[in-house]
């Protein structure tokens, strides 16, 4: 029967079937969970990029703003949605005054689009912090940008240094290898092994930066 | 054979990377950090055990012609349920272990236990034969990723061991590393455990 020419179509169809059976309840059993989790790491980690300056200003603990998340999240965030401006912008507001700004950005890395959140100062010069939502590069190379000393490298950093320029707005770079010591504030160090991926970081963030000015030029957000 | 021959036949005698030479890719890939090579290991080791198993239940009944359609079919379903679980209950291992679930698939030991023992022998046997071949693999990674992580970063599982006189040796953290460590690992087994004479 085996040898017949319908059984292997039969059989595999059912087997086809009976897979994806399996995986379809799979997923639908852990969607809520697996979107939850998603929903809560992305709030707290916009919550993160902003929480230094809305601590610095309410004269808190940057670590108790993100431990009283969901709570904080809804009194200093809001999310904004400004017409012709396609990418997610949110602005932390204290005593109604807008203290900060966290954009989502998103770039070409190794092997894929790179996804990240960067907080400015309100007149968008100044990066207050900076944070990778998700890449797809090299594990153990380029996917060590999200190692926290290559990320604190660009906090607190002042990346537009030409806001009237229509050509490029941002400061340029050069990187040195992980094992160097910058010797000035233009210098950056790069993931070993991983140029690429560190170039990557430095063009997303100059062509997003180029792209905000871009739009506040003659819009407001 | 005793169920005993058989796990140790998996894990050391016809270890799928030092005897059969398979699973080269991810085992040159991952084994930059140790944490890295185990946790493809514990994800390895599971497909491994539960496809074999599954391959080996339904062997008589499935046609030949369509047998390693059906092998993928499986073995890409339980990486997927994996993934979808760690990603619902363990959300900070799913993100730690990110491209390594899709590289199970293309894991070719996978394929080839699934080919060579699952499709022909019981399903307890396939089972053992699964996790034994899952533990000599991350038992290789994990001995090469400790060579590559020491002399790379000065660490072991993440664990700063050198001081800050240690200078970090670039070449161990990138790929041909992982080629001459496994190349001398190759050498040392064949010398020492199989006896091989040049």
């Amino acid at each position: 029967m085996k040898d017949s020419f319908l059984y292997p179509i039969i059989f595999m169809l059912i087997m086809v079937v009976l897979f994806s059976g399996i995986l379809a309840v799979t997923y639908r059993f852990s969607e809520a969970k697996i979107q939850d989790y998603q929903t809560d790491s992305y709030q707290k980690m916009i919550l993160s990029t902003l929480a230094t300056k809305i601590a610095e200003i309410t004269q808190q603990n940057p670590q108790d703003i993100m431990a009283a998340y969901p709570k904080s999240f809804e009194q200093y965030i809001y999310q904004l949605n400004p017409q012709g401006f396609e990418r997610e912008v949110y602005q932390a507001v204290v005593d109604e005054e807008v203290v900060a700004y966290s954009f989502e950005i998103k770039g070409k890395g190794l092997w894929g689009t790179m996804r990240a959140l960067v907080s400015t100062t309100p007149d968008f010069r100044t990066i207050l912090d900076f944070n990778i939502v998700s890449q797809q590069e090299t594990p153990g190379l380029g996917a060590r940008i999200e190692e926290e000393w290559f990320l604190s490298q660009f906090r607190d950093r002042i990346f537009v240094v030409n806001p009237e320029s229509e050509d490029d707005v941002t400061q340029s770079y050069e990187f040195i290898s992980e094992a160097q010591t910058p010797e000035n504030d233009r210098q950056l160090k790069r993931v070993t092994g991983a140029t690429i991926t560190s170039d990557s970081v430095i063009k997303m963030l100059r062509a997003e930066f180029n792209y905000i000015y871009s739009y506040v030029r003659s819009n407001e957000l | 054979m005793t169920k005993k021959e058989i796990f140790f036949n998996a894990t050391f005698k016809d270890n799928s990377i030092w005897r059969q030479i398979l699973g080269i890719c991810s085992a040159l890939a991952v084994t930059n950090l140790m944490l890295n090579s185990l946790i493809m290991g514990l994800g390895v080791i599971f497909t491994l055990a539960m496809a074999n198993m599954t391959i080996s239940l339904i062997r008589n009944w499935t046609p030949r012609s369509v047998r390693m359609m059906l092998q993928v079919l499986i073995i890409a379903s339980y990486v997927i349920i994996v993934d979808i679980f760690l990603k619902a209950n363990m959300p900070q291992i799913s993100k730690q272990l990110g491209p390594y679930v899709g590289l199970i698939i293309t894991n070719c030991i996978l394929m080839g236990r699934a080919e060579a023992f699952a499709s022909k022998n019981k399903v307890l046997d396939s089972l053992i034969d699964g996790i034994g071949t899952g533990i000599g693999y991350t038992l290789v990674l994990l001995l090469i990723s400790l060579v590559r992580e020491l002399f790379g970063f000065g660490s072991v599982f993440g664990f700063r061991v050198f001081g800050d006189w240690w200078t970090d040796w670039s070449i161990m953290v990138m790929a041909p590393s992982a080629f001459f460590i496994l190349a001398m690992l190759i050498w040392i087994v064949n010398t020492y455990y199989y006896k091989v004479k040049a």
